[in-house]
């Protein structure tokens, strides 16, 4: 994954611990603070997590301590 | 982040809490016979009238305990309920809150404590136990490769597995994982390749075998050269395919949801008119908490993200819920014969001598001769034969002309020599009067596929090649009809004779012979008219329409093709055929866990619903019974983790171990 300064890099965290479709919105909310962060889905069933966000600004260990903050361990993947 | 603000984060620390606070408000109002019960305040809260559950009209020290806990357990869920709102959600959470809020209103502190706590304990548990469904996906993930030995510059260099370059050389070390889809250029080994296939059993790879990323090394020591690193390998792919198959919602899913977005604010509006009517608060209070579609919304992603789970780690990827819920409904499985029923590789089987001058070595020299320079799949048994009976034919080939749907003609030193069937001597006008036919036909009916020779106008012998029938074809086709299969057909462009051999040998039901490529679709289609539900077994490359038409297409061996994991409703990823009875019999399962949970759910909505309206019910038994059902739906979902009888799945013992795993986190498929 290349990460310049026009294009959003995508990053894809597995999370643990989504008990509840409600969870998504909490995490959504949590990333989606984030200044950089273009655009955040979260995948219930699967319990993943997709971000589109500027490396620069926002790196992927931000974001997994945002997901720390909503309250689930999430760890970035290769793909 | 430290311990202590990982666990105020947790799931539990709020039912702990909670728990204890209602503990000790029980504790209050029992120790020393109420003594230590101290009046806090005069009573504050609204008459519930004749539902008053409180028994004194003061507030104390025991209710503000209990308070405490509705407050501790509630907070939270008031929050969410907040959010919900916002975004024009009316959710669970909305109505939990409305009932604790108004059951701390009318002085019910024990009601609201319990409703909450028990909100609070339940949702632990289901991440907990949901996180268990997920486990397939978490020991896929978990077998990914971390780190690659390569050759750079003739120095072994140890780097991440991503960091591997195209076309470079990685070292496999016995009992090493192999970081890359690559193929192998030296050394031999066995490779473990349970995590891609579902196959226990190691696979023997020699030069320029192709190996998979996550697979394991048990022995040996191969030279790979990367071919696919990263999230361009099998492993990567299939990670993604049961992804996005367990977020793809299944056609029942869909009633479901729009189900449950009509009935939570359904039981709003009963619960409101019931209170207005009945002039009842408790009881609109309580249809509020059992009005929670927990169960229902619920139900089905579970079991198809515990079934489809399962499958990947058996080597069965499987498109999605969709295609679960068709897959259990089958009732036809076509097979395409070739690389199905049989191995694909046919061997010479049989050399009759016509020409009395001739022996049987004689007459194999001549078909070797003249297939020489054939290109023809039937060339190649002859001169494999040939070779090892050391009489292959030397020097340059001669002449090769084919004629199609008949044989060929060869000129060997000047002689012409013809190889084919009955109307290829017709056409370059052989007399038959040595009953080369008759020897053919009986051939032919073994299923086997004959071939005259004859040299200068005369019949001298007939060879016969067949296709060897694969060990398992039989167990197969039994285990299909095991699992509710009525009909299992064959296609093949071989002729009836042939095809008729092959059936009987693997208790085919029904066999469609002499078929080109563009009949197979025919077939699917036909079959689908006399109202099967009908799944077509192929290679997807000569298949692909009559795959495309099947209700479900099923592609065998797929590991070692991108195309096949990417695009087949269902995709084995090995070559094993016990694997399509086990994929149909792991749809039945998990569709039928389907259809419990939903029973479940609609019985426990109903059950709920009668018992209020009898009365017995009350805010915190409600919760109680929802609870539960969320919980007995997951663990009737987490059965499907286990396998069958027929799985041919690793057991749990060998797998690799997860890294770092939080006990939520633990996998729970049985060994």
């Amino acid at each position: 994954m290349t990460a310049s300064t026009h294009t959003p890099t995508h990053t894809v965290l597995r999370a643990e611990g989504f008990s509840c479709p409600s969870c998504v919105a909490k995490i959504e909310k949590q990333v989606g603070r984030l200044k950089g962060v273009e655009s955040v889905k979260v995948r219930f069933a699967s319990a993943r997590i997709e971000v589109d966000h500027d490396a620069e600004r926002v790196s992927v260990d931000d974001l997994v301590a945002a997901v720390a903050k909503a309250g689930y361990k999430a760890t970035p993947t290769a793909f | 982040m430290n311990r202590l603000q990982k666990w105020v984060n947790g799931n539990w620390s709020v039912p702990v809490v909670s728990g204890v606070l209602i503990i000790i408000s029980f504790a209050v109002q029992r120790l020393a016979g109420g003594a230590a019960n101290l009046t806090v305040s005069p009573q504050w809260w609204l008459d519930a009238g004749a539902h008053a559950t409180h028994a004194s009209a003061v507030f104390t020290l025991a209710d503000v305990f209990m308070l405490a806990a509705a407050v501790v357990a509630g907070y939270g869920i008031v929050v969410k309920a907040v959010r919900a709102l916002l975004s024009r959600v009316i959710g669970i959470d909305l109505l939990v809150s409305v009932a604790a809020i108004g059951a701390v209103i009318i002085g019910n502190f024990w009601e609201a404590a319990a409703v909450t706590f028990l909100f609070a304990i339940g949702h632990a548990l289901e991440a907990a136990t949901l996180n268990k469904t997920r486990s397939a996906l978490a020991e896929l993930v978990a077998v990914a490769p971390d780190f690659a030995v390569v050759l750079r510059d003739g120095e072994q260099l140890e780097v991440p597995a991503g960091q591997v370059r195209m076309g470079e050389i990685v070292l496999v070390k016995n009992g090493a994982k192999v970081p890359v889809d690559g193929q192998v250029v030296a050394g031999t080994g066995a490779i473990d390749e349970a995590s891609i296939t579902g196959e226990s059993i190691p696979v023997e790879k020699v030069k320029s075998d192709q190996v998979f990323a996550g697979t394991a090394s048990r022995g040996g020591f191969l030279q790979v050269m990367a071919t696919g690193i990263g999230a361009d390998t099998t492993l990567a792919r299939i990670i993604h395919r049961v992804e996005e198959a367990q977020d793809a919602k299944a056609k029942t899913q869909a009633f479901i949801d729009r189900f449950s977005r009509w009935y939570t604010p359904a039981v709003m509006v009963l619960a409101l008119a019931a209170g207005l009517i009945s002039r009842d608060v408790v009881l609109a209070l309580t249809l509020l908490v059992i009005g929670c579609p927990g169960a229902l919304v619920i139900s089905i992603p579970v079991a198809i993200v515990a079934g489809i789970g399962r499958a990947a780690r058996n080597g069965i990827l499987i498109k999605g819920g969709e295609y679960l819920e068709t897959s259990a409904k089958i009732t036809a499985v076509a097979v395409d014969k070739t690389g199905t029923l049989t191995e694909g590789r046919p061997q010479l089987t049989d050399i009759v001598v016509l020409d009395p001058a001739l022996n049987r070595t004689e007459v194999l020299r001549w078909a070797a001769a003249a297939e020489a320079g054939s290109e023809h799949p039937l060339a190649r048994p002859i001169l494999d034969t040939a070779r090892a009976e050391g009489v292959a034919p030397e020097g340059i080939p001669g002449t090769v002309t084919p004629v199609p749907g008949k044989g060929i003609v060869s000129d060997v030193g000047g002689q012409q020599v013809l190889i084919g069937n009955p109307p290829l001597l017709d056409q370059y006008g052989v007399h038959d009067d040595s009953d080369a036919a008759q020897a053919s036909e009986s051939l032919a009916s073994a299923g086997k596929t004959p071939m005259i020779v004859a040299v200068d106008g005369t019949a001298i012998g007939v060879v016969a090649v067949a296709d060897q029938i694969r060990q398992d074809a039989p167990e197969m086709v039994a285990r299909l009809h095991d699992a509710g299969v009525e009909k299992v057909v064959m296609l093949t462009g071989d002729t009836r004779l042939v095809a008729e051999a092959i059936g009987k040998a693997t208790g085919i039901d029904e066999i469609h012979a002499s078929l080109l490529p563009e009949d197979k679709l025919d077939v699917v289609a036909q079959l689908q008219r006399e109202g099967h539900v009908i799944a077509m077994v192929g290679d997807g490359v000569n298949d692909a329409p009559a795959l495309a038409t099947a209700n479900i297409g099923v592609a065998m061996g797929a590991a070692g093709s991108a195309v096949a994991v990417e695009t087949a409703d269902i995709a084995l990823m090995g070559d094993n055929l016990l694997k399509l009875p086990e994929s149909i019999g792991l749809a039945k399962r998990t569709v039928a866990v389907m259809r419990q949970n939903i029973t479940i759910a609609l019985i426990t909505v109903v059950v709920l619903l009668a018992g209020v309206f009898a009365g017995g019910v009350t805010m915190s038994v409600g919760m109680l019974v929802h609870e539960a059902s969320v919980l007995v739906v997951i663990a009737n979902a987490m059965r499907l983790t286990r396998n069958d009888k027929h799985s041919t799945a690793m057991p749990k013992s060998q797998r690799t171990r997860i890294k770092e795993r939080e006990t939520a986190g633990e996998a729970v498929d049985a060994a």
